[in-house]
């Protein structure tokens, strides 16, 4: 699978578990230390591929 | 938010806690909306389709492996994915009734069942509840004595739901199918309120047919339901084409007749698919789902005015109750019906029918006891508000 692809699709699961979370604790959206870290995981991974997909663009 | 072209960019689950009764266990996880990114294009399943041509047999990505998982997940011999569950009930009712049979449903039965019956050419027939609104298997004979009497024939099937859509009553499933089967009439268990939330057990319970709901009941986008059955019916239900073309001669395989060849492709049953492994999983916590509904409908009987109209402790998730302390308050109120949804939403909570104060259906399925905590304190709050006495 080409990077450019793979990258899209890794920010577009990663926003997806964001989503979730926002499914999980809805209205107040006050996340427990797990979610906590599962958010800046997602963030992260979702940063990181929008980096590569920029640079693969060229 | 910029809607997508002029549709509008659905956020109910995202920003409100939704109780509405037919939406809870159908809401998708995040696997599932991860294969509708992936899985949207309109063929995407049939890359790999291979001969025999029939969407069971696919392997990449592995749709039979899934179909023989489904049939062991409710303990039946055979299952399809099927557009819905009343597109299962069509599957069986056209191929076990004819014109001039009878089937019988209970009077809660779902009216999709009642239409499949219809399009057959039989005529459906009613078990009536008893006062405590539950279908007993002494009920059910009576009504298969009195078509008997009244027709000269035996009902070609019974159709049960095991909890029924309009109180998520708990009926005598496991002894109307013995019943049934005493005068040997087939049963169609309706799991559509089971099925992807509980555990279901199709062998155990005896049943023919298993039916599902994929959007109902388990985490999957509609239209996606189950049809299994056990091994003596496959033939007839999934009996394969035999017809030739008098000008080509041309034949279709094993295209299964009553499925019109390949059922739910694509999205749908990838989504499914991807939900099923949570599925397997959540149907063990089913107690505790129970146990989360009873809090939150024990916390709106402290409302005044407020009656459980489902049985009650409840044994499901769905539950009816009449609120006819917030119907007082309604009809003096501006808004009129409308206040209760307004002030709930508001609270971002969603559900309720728009306008509906008096009886109406909730689900509480999938809920964080801290969204079920908030919700009942949402309601107390809007009670004490609108001069209601809360216990």
């Amino acid at each position: 699978m080409a990077l450019i692809v793979e990258e899209t699709f890794e920010a577009l699961f990663a926003l997806t578990d964001i989503r979730q979370l926002l499914r999980e604790t809805k209205p107040s959206y006050k996340l427990t230390p797990e979610q906590r870290k599962l958010l800046e995981k997602r963030i992260a991974r979702v940063r990181k591929a929008l980096e590569i997909i920029e640079k693969e663009f060229g | 938010m910029q809607p997508i072209r002029n549709i509008q960019v659905r956020t109910r689950e995202e920003e409100y806690i939704n109780i509405q009764p037919i939406q809870a266990a159908g809401r998708l996880t995040a696997d599932a909306m991860k294969a509708l990114i992936a899985y949207g294009d309109g063929y995407s399943t049939c890359d790999l389709c291979l001969k025999p041509f029939r969407l069971d047999y696919i392997r990449k990505p592995n749709i039979a492996d899934f179909y023989t998982d489904l049939a062991k997940f409710v303990n039946m011999d055979v299952a399809r994915v099927m557009p819905g569950a009343r597109r299962a009930f069509q599957a069986v009712c056209l191929s076990l009734l004819s014109k001039g049979d009878t089937a019988l449903i209970s009077q809660y039965g779902h009216y999709s069942l009642a239409l499949a019956i219809e399009q057959s050419g039989a005529q459906w027939r009613e078990i009536p509840a008893n006062d405590k609104n539950l279908i007993t298997a002494e009920a059910t004979a009576q009504k298969i004595e009195l078509v008997k009497k009244e027709t000269g024939n035996l009902p070609k099937l019974v159709a049960m739901h095991h909890f029924d859509y309009m109180l998520a009553n708990e009926h005598e499933i496991k002894d109307i199918i013995r019943v049934a089967h005493e005068y040997d009439i087939p049963l169609l268990y309706n799991g559509a309120y089971t099925v992807g939330v509980m555990p279901v057990d199709g062998k155990k319970l005896g049943a023919d047919f298993v039916v599902g709901s994929g959007h109902k009941s388990m985490a999957a986008p509609a239209p996606t339901g189950v049809l299994a059955m056990t091994e003596e019916w496959a033939e007839k239900v999934l009996n394969t084409t035999n017809a030739a073309g008098d000008v080509t001669g041309r034949k279709f395989g094993i295209k299964e007749v009553q499925l019109l060849g390949c059922t739910v492709m694509g999205a749908p049953l990838i989504a499914m698919m991807a939900s099923f492994p949570h599925v397997q999983e959540r149907i063990k916590h089913w107690d505790e789902e129970v146990r989360k509904s009873n809090y939150f409908i024990d916390e709106m009987l402290r409302i005044e005015g407020t009656t459980c109209i489902s049985e009650y402790p409840r044994k499901h998730t769905l539950t009816k109750i009449n609120t006819e302390g917030f119907d007082r308050v309604a009809k003096t109120h501006k808004k009129r019906g409308f206040f209760l949804t307004s002030e709930l939403s508001k609270r971002h909570i969603t559900g309720p029918f728009p306008g509906a104060t008096r009886d109406w259906k909730l689900n509480t399925y999938g809920l964080t006891w801290e969204q079920i905590e908030y919700t009942a304190n949402a309601f107390h709050e809007i009670a004490k508000k609108s001069g209601l006495t809360v216990s």
